[in-house]
């Protein structure tokens, strides 16, 4: 049985109800309820449910969570990932499609608070300019027919501005 | 482009794998073939194989079809089917089963029933 050593797989049909503590990764396919304590990564793939207070290093979601979830690096809710529960960690991502409802908790912000302002007031400068942006697009766009060929552009970048061209039999 | 990034995953329902770095201290139960590498106390129900390999320490109750150890077992050990206890497994509990397979080296202390078809 060729069993990879430093991996964990929980599968589909598997029910863990109690404490998990690891110092490996752990891949969900099924269910977990109780506690899981990592040193390295959780993935919950998107057949799993985790049912848990979880306390990991980083934490990739796919499927379902209930519970909270403290992450030393990072955690990640993908497109397919649904949770509920608080998340405290220095890095979370939710990317579009993630459905999510608790609290989230990224620490504070010592180092980054003399940016901040800085950042902030360089925000309207951008806004002003952003307006304006939009309309020479436009003109070009318009002017672009019969725009004459311009100084000598890369093939594939002239071409995709031009018309495009139909076959005709 | 894109195509699916997903991890090879071999084949649906795989075996689930408990690695040696683990502990869990609870119940497992489920449907499909288990390897343990690392500790479980607690339970486990299954209705397929058990499989406890050299690094796998077991203190729980075992309730599956088949059960393989190569490691170490405190508890008893219920199969509907086989019991095999390989060569320098330690075990202790006692056993029920209508098959039960000692390899030389086994250590086993505790009860054999091997009557379970007549069992009440």
């Amino acid at each position: 049985m060729a069993s990879l050593d430093g991996s964990t797989i929980i599968g589909e049909s598997i029910l863990i109800n109690g404490n998990l503590n690891g110092d490996e990764d752990l891949t969900v396919r099924g269910r977990v309820e109780g506690t899981v304590t990592l040193t390295k990564t959780l993935v919950v793939e998107p057949t799993g449910v985790v049912k848990a207070e979880v306390q990991v290093k980083n934490c990739v979601i796919a499927g379902a969570v209930a519970g909270n979830v403290t992450a030393s690096e990072s955690v990640e809710i993908t497109k397919d990932g649904r949770m509920v529960g608080d998340i405290s960690a220095p890095r979370v991502i939710i990317v579009d499609g993630a459905s999510f409802r608790g609290r989230i908790d990224m620490g504070s912000f010592e180092a980054g608070e003399g940016e901040r302002p800085a950042l902030r007031a360089s925000r309207p400068a951008l806004s002003t300019r952003r307006p304006s942006a939009p309309a020479p697009a436009r003109a070009e766009e318009k002017a672009l027919p019969p725009r004459p060929p311009e100084p000598p552009v890369p093939a594939g970048l002239g071409g995709g501005k031009k018309k495009v061209i139909v076959r005709r039999k | 482009m894109a195509a699916i990034e997903k991890s090879p995953a071999p084949r649906t329902g795989a075996h689930t794998v408990i690695g040696s770095s683990i502990v869990i201290d609870g119940e497992i139960s489920g449907d499909e073939d288990l390897v343990i590498l690392g500790t479980v106390k607690g339970r486990i129900g299954l209705k397929e194989s058990l499989y406890v390999e050299g690094s796998g320490v077991i203190e729980a109750d075992i309730e599956t079809a088949r059960v393989e150890v190569s490691g170490q077992v405190t508890g008893n050990i219920s199969a509907s089917e086989k019991v095999e206890l390989k060569a320098d497994c330690k075990v202790t509990g006692d056993i029920r089963a209508p098959r039960i397979l000692i390899a030389d080296g086994a250590v086993f202390k505790g009860n054999v029933d091997m009557d379970v078809k007549g069992a009440k």
